[in-house]
This record gives structure tokens, C-alpha cells and sequence, in this order.
């Protein structure tokens, strides 16, 4: 039951629901979702690896970071998206083309 | 593997008897099953001791607020109106389930849901005594913190979901006030798994003593600065006076959970109550010396041999000692919560902001720095004994 | 036995989460369903003995990450405004329309291909042994922390300073020009 290959189906379907949501959505916000969704997918496929081919904890330190960069990466992302609401009042990725006001 | 409560009861004589019989009789090796039953046994006396010790803070909450405020209280129902608490559940019980025509059904539902599992997930880890802890998990106090921020969303989609303009403001405000607030609370706490020595409670607990003088609290000056950190942190935490933003009776009618009525209102009121007994609990556990009773009263070895008692009873009465240890000093500190409460008033948000981010959380790393330099200088020992070992040494002693 | 009731239930949790994250049409319960998602990783740590990731993830996701985008789904209008705004848009953007579904779905698919393709070789090299036994993870990491890995720590510690700056610059509402 619990094999390597059951933590790889795992972390498959979340990156190919986070890609999908990453593509189908308007919404910056959602799109943020899609990309916790894909760094969730790497996570496990890290620790899965240690746990199962290696046996050491360099997978659990490359998880670590990973989620360090995702708290930086939402907290950037989210204040980015709120500042975009603030000058264009809107959240649509459409409106996003100009690099500068 | 943890320890856990089962871990206890499994080196008791009984329990392998039982084990065996059913082993016997049952034609299979009855261990798991046995496991199984007994922790399942163990986590419903838990949580439902707990519901009902969340009842009896909303009735010692009213008899210490009529008691500053020189009235009565409830005194009707019940010796000294004690079975109050059970009187306004059957209430709650019976009052019409009301849903807001706007409100967002679905995480309307899931909102109380959310605070009281986050609450009672909590209490897989509280020590309350040595063997009677469900279970020393090895990262408690990490586990502790990450559980209990489920809190946080819960009240944020509580505010939300009721689609009105009061309950979305104190929704907003718990949930920043409870991540905020998160940050000192977590740097007072790593200064003490720094002088413990794990993130288990049991090794925290364990590298202090039964009496005040080998308390973390008092075992160095940074320490002692550190629960207050900690307390002021874990009232706001809690949403208790002088830091009840979210549910400002006199701003916001009744914050995050004005819409809410019958059980869903009781839920909340309930995870409330348990998250304050659970953060005196922890800090008890941290500070205080959890669950050690003095001079080792509770060991088995005195209880046995000392004084006599047959094994199995002084396993007990030595776990009882020390749950009755933990029980007393956190409800003290639960008297100092409700006391708070009812004597400061309340902040402004600004005023809440600025006491968080410009005062506690600089003055927590400080004393993280300088808790970690104790350690390093003076190998963990505590200021007690190094008075007496320079005093010793000044007197002539070798 | 308990260990696959945990794998099971936090892999159901996971993956639910994660297809109700696509298929939900309202973006505050998406968010909603990321946090059950995210709780189930959790436990999928844990049936791994990843005991203190496990945390991690419970302490910077569901208390960090999640309420950060609920927070900032609140401030850009939540779910009920539809008006347009100055550029002609739509201010609160739809959460995607058939179009772009058929889109992602297509490209889903062809990515699902290629990966697949991928495990299948993997998942076949691995060798079965016995697993090591459960053991506490917590001064392991550690260590390795402030050994091997120093310079990703103290490099992740001035990433994190950056973030927290760089968010609270760029957050904040400028002084209107005059």
C-alpha cells in the first residue's frame, strides 16, 4: 500500500491540478493557489525519495526550504496582487500587460 | 515511537492480563485491538473532561466577574448555581438553528467545525501528568502551535461567512491579532525548548522540579520576561480582555460570531474557553513546572517502597498527585486570565499592533539571544544555584 | 493497518482537495479546499515519518499561507462585486470559463503523458527493501542545518528579511502626488 509509487501518483495529480488551475483561472489570487499546489507536489516527491531511496534527511532539509520559499513567494505575491488591486482596481491576469502605469 | 497513555497502562500488571485473556479468547494477538480501545478510551475521557472544564470557565468566568464587582452571580441552579453551564447548554441545545439568508453556507458550517478541532487537536499533547498524557509526541510543542493556528481560520471564515459588516471586521481582526501575536509567543517558547532541551513536553517538564526555586520561570532573569511574552501573547491569542478585538461587545456587537446561534455559537464559545485553559495549561508546562509535584511526592519508587503501597496504587496516586499539580497551578493562572479580563479595559487596534510588533517582539528575540547566551555561559545551570555555589565558595566551602 | 488508514485518509484528503481547488467556482471556497489539501500533505509527511515537516507545513501553511490569501481576497473585493472597471475589465476576475478550462485540461493531459511516462521508469528502478524504522527526524535536521547545509540557511534567512520588507514596501499605499 504505501510505496513509492503511491507518493508519486500523489504528488503527480496535485502538480497536473495546480498546473491546470495555474492555466484555467483569471484571477491572480487562484493562480497563486496553482503555484502552492505545484510546490506541495515537489515537497512530497522529495521526502518520498528520501524516505524510500536513500534513507537520508537531505530531502527533508530540500522540503524545509521549500516551504520557506513558498511562505516568501505568497507573502510577495499577495502584497504584488493587492498593490495591482490598488492601481488598476481590478485582479484579472488580463489586465496585467503594461509594465508600467 | 511516543510515548503515549497506552505506554503507561501497558506496563501495568492488569493490562497484560487482559491482553492475554482476550489474546485466548479471541483466537489472535489482542495487543493492537487492545491499543486501540484503550486509546480511544483515553482521548473521549479527554475531551469530554475538557467540554466540561470549558462549562465551568464560562461559570467561574461569571462568579469571579460578580465577585469583582461585588454581586451574586448565578446562584440558582445547583449548589452555588454551579450547574448554570449545564442550564445554558440545554439552552443552546434548544434555540432555533439560524442560517443568514447571504451567508456562505457551506463555510458557514465548517467555521465552529474548524475552531473546535483546531482547540481540541491541541489536547493530544497536553501534559497532564507524566503517564495520563495522551501522547509525549517528540515535536509537542511545534505540534501544539501548528494545530491551534487552525483557530486562526476558523474565526476568519466564521467573520466572513456571515456576510455581515460586524462579523467581517472582527473576523479580520482575530485572524491578523492571532498571526500576529503568533510571533513572540513562538520566539518565548523556543527560548524554552532552548533551556529544555527538546520540543517534547516531557523533556521540558522534565528538566525542571517540583518546587518555585527550579521552575523555568524563575531560572534566570531573561526567563522571567519571557512568560510575560508569553501571557500577554497567549491572551491575545485567545481574544481575551484587554486584547477582545474580534468580539468587542461595545464596537461590534459581538464580533466573528454575532450571526452564529444554538450549537454553532456554543462551539465557539466552547473552543474558546478550552484554548484558554490549553495555552495556561502550556504555559504551566513551560514555565511553571507543569506537572512535578515537590519533593518527589509522586514517585513511585517512594510511594512503593517508602510508605508501602502495593504497586498499581502507587502508580496511580502518583499520577494523580501530579495531574492534581498541573490542574491547580493552570487553574491559578486561569484566575489571572479571568481577573485581566475583567479589570483593563480594552485596546485600540493601533495600540494592539504597535504593543505586538514595536515592543514584544523585539524584546522576545532579545531575550532569546540572552537565554541562548545563559545557556552557553553558564552551561544551563539556574541563577539559584549559581548564587549558592559563589556564596558556598565565598564562605569558605570546597 | 493504522498506518494505511493515515495514508489513505490524508491521500483522499489531498487529492480532493487539490480537484475541488480546480473545480470550485467561487475563489474563497478554492482557498477553502487548498487548506484541506494542504492538511492532507501533512499527513502524508507523517505516514513518510516526516514528523517535524509535518508541523512545518500545519504551522506556515495553515497558519501563514492560508490566512495570507484569505486576507487578500477580502481586501480585493471577495466574490459578489461585478463591476468593470476603467480598463473595461471585469474587477473581480471569473474564476475561468470554458475556454480555458478545455485549455488547461488539455495541457494537463499532455503533461500527465510526459510525466507518466517518466514514473513509470522510476517507479520501476527502485529497489523494494525493508524501511528503516520510525525515528525522531527533529535533531537530525537540526544538525544538518548548521552543518551541511549553513549557507541555504543563513541565504534562506536573508530571503525571508527580503520578503517581509519587500512586502511591507510594496503593500503599502504611496503618498498621492500632487
Amino acid at each position: 500500500m504505501i510505496t513509492l509509487s503511491s507518493y508519486l501518483a500523489i504528488s503527480f495529480l496535485l502538480f497536473v491540478c495546480g498546473i491546470a488551475v495555474m492555466i484555467a483561472r483569471k484571477n491572480i489570487i487562484a493562480i497563486l493557489l496553482g503555484v502552492e499546489l505545484i510546490l506541495n507536489s515537489c515537497a512530497i516527491n522529495f521526502v518520498a525519495y528520501t524516505r524510500f531511496v536513500n534513507n537520508n534527511l537531505d530531502g527533508h532539509i530540500m522540503s524545509l526550504f521549500i516551504i520557506i520559499i513558498a511562505a516568501a513567494e505568497a507573502a510577495v505575491g499577495l502584497a504584488i496582487v493587492i498593490r495591482f488591486f490598488q492601481i488598476r482596481e481590478s485582479i484579472h491576469i488580463d489586465d496585467a500587460t503594461q509594465l508600467l502605469q | 515511537m511516543n510515548e503515549t497513555v497506552v505506554t503507561f497502562f501497558s506496563g501495568s500488571h492488569p493490562y497484560q492480563v487482559v491482553t492475554e485473556l482476550l489474546t485466548r479468547y479471541l483466537g489472535f494477538n489482542a495487543t493492537g485491538l487492545l491499543t486501540v480501545v484503550t486509546f480511544f478510551v483515553a482521548c473521549f475521557v479527554i475531551v469530554n473532561v475538557m467540554a466540561l472544564v470549558g462549562g465551568l470557565g464560562t461559570y467561574a468566568e461569571r462568579k469571579i466577574s460578580a465577585d469583582m464587582q461585588m454581586r451574586q452571580g448565578p446562584n440558582r441552579v445547583g449548589p452555588f448555581g454551579i450547574l448554570q453551564f449545564l442550564a445554558d447548554g440545554v439552552k443552546m441545545i434548544m434555540k432555533e438553528d439560524i442560517v443568514p439568508k447571504d451567508s456562505d453556507k457551506m463555510i458557514f458550517f465548517i467555521a465552529p467545525i474548524l475552531c473546535m478541532a483546531g482547540v481540541f487537536a491541541t489536547l493530544a499533547v497536553l501534559p497532564f501528568s507524566s503517564g495520563f498524557t495522551l501522547t509525549h509526541l517528540n515535536i509537542g510543542v511545534f505540534y501544539l502551535l501548528g494545530v491551534s493556528s487552525v483557530v486562526g481560520v476558523g474565526i476568519f471564515l466564521g467573520g466572513y461567512s456571515s456576510n455581515s459588516k460586524w462579523s467581517m471586521i472582527g473576523g479580520m481582526r482575530g485572524a491578523s491579532q492571532i498571526i500576529s501575536y503568533e510571533v513572540p509567543v513562538t520566539l518565548s517558547i523556543i527560548a524554552m525548548v532552548l533551556l529544555g532541551g527538546g520540543l517534547n513536553f516531557k523533556d521540558i517538564v522534565g528538566a525542571q522540579g517540583g518546587l518555585p526555586h527550579q521552575w523555568f520561570i524563575f531560572h534566570n532573569p531573561f526567563t522571567v520576561i519571557s512568560f510575560i511574552v508569553f501571557f500577554i501573547g497567549a491572551l491575545a491569542e485567545t481574544n481575551r480582555a484587554p486584547f477582545d478585538l474580534p468580539e468587542a461587545e461595545s464596537e461590534l456587537v459581538s464580533g466573528y460570531h454575532t450571526e452564529f446561534t444554538g450549537m454553532r455559537f456554543a462551539f465557539f464559545a466552547l473552543a474558546e474557553y478550552v484554548e484558554v485553559f490549553v495555552l495556561c495549561g502550556v504555559a504551566v508546562a513551560l514555565y511553571l513546572g507543569g506537572y512535578q509535584v515537590p519533593f518527589e511526592l509522586s514517585d513511585t519508587f517512594l510511594l512503593h517502597n517508602k510508605i508501602g503501597l502495593p504497586l498499581g496504587p502507587a502508580r496511580i496516586l502518583g499520577q494523580l498527585l501530579e495531574v492534581g499539580g498541573f490542574v491547580s497551578k493552570t487553574c491559578a493562572l486561569y484566575y489571572v486570565v479571568i481577573w485581566i479580563r475583567w479589570t483593563l479595559p480594552r485596546l485600540r487596534v493601533d495600540q494592539l499592533m504597535t504593543l505586538c510588533w514595536k515592543y514584544l517582539t523585539p524584546i522576545a528575540l532579545i531575550n532569546l539571544v540572552g537565554v541562548a547566551f545563559w545557556v552557553y555561559y553558564f552551561d544551563g545551570e539556574s541563577m539559584w544555584n549559581l548564587i549558592f555555589k559563589s556564596g558556598a565558595a565565598a564562605a569558605g566551602g570546597h | 493497518m493504522f498506518d494505511n488508514f493515515l495514508f489513505i485518509s490524508s491521500a483522499a484528503l489531498t487529492v480532493c482537495g487539490a480537484l475541488a481547488v480546480v473545480l470550485s467556482p467561487n475563489l474563497m471556497h478554492a482557498c477553502t479546499y487548498l487548506l484541506t489539501s494542504l492538511i492532507g500533505v501533512s499527513g502524508l509527511y507523517v505516514t513518510l515519518s516526516a514528523d517535524f515537516l509535518a508541523a512545518t507545513q500545519l504551522v506556515v501553511y495553515v497558519g501563514g499561507v492560508v490566512i495570507l490569501m484569505l486576507f487578500a481576497i477580502m481586501l480585493t473585493g471577495g466574490n459578489d462585486n461585478k463591476s468593470v472597471n476603467k480598463f473595461g475589465i471585469e474587477k473581480i476576475a471569473p474564476m475561468g470559463n470554458i475556454k480555458t478550462f478545455t485549455l488547461a485540461g488539455l495541457s494537463a493531459l499532455l503533461m500527465a503523458l510526459v510525466i507518466s511516462k517518466i514514473i513509470v521508469n522510476v517507479t520501476k528502478a527502485v529497489p523494494k527493501g525493508e524501511l528503516p524504522p520510525f525515528s525522531s527526524t527533529v535533531e537530525k535536521i537540526g544538525e544538518l542545518l548548521i552543518t551541511d547545509h549553513v549557507l541555504a540557511f543563513e541565504i534562506s534567512s536573508v530571503l525571508l528579511l527580503g520578503a517581509l520588507i519587500g512586502a511591507a514596501l510594496i503593500a503599502r499605499p504611496r503618498k498621492i502626488e500632487s
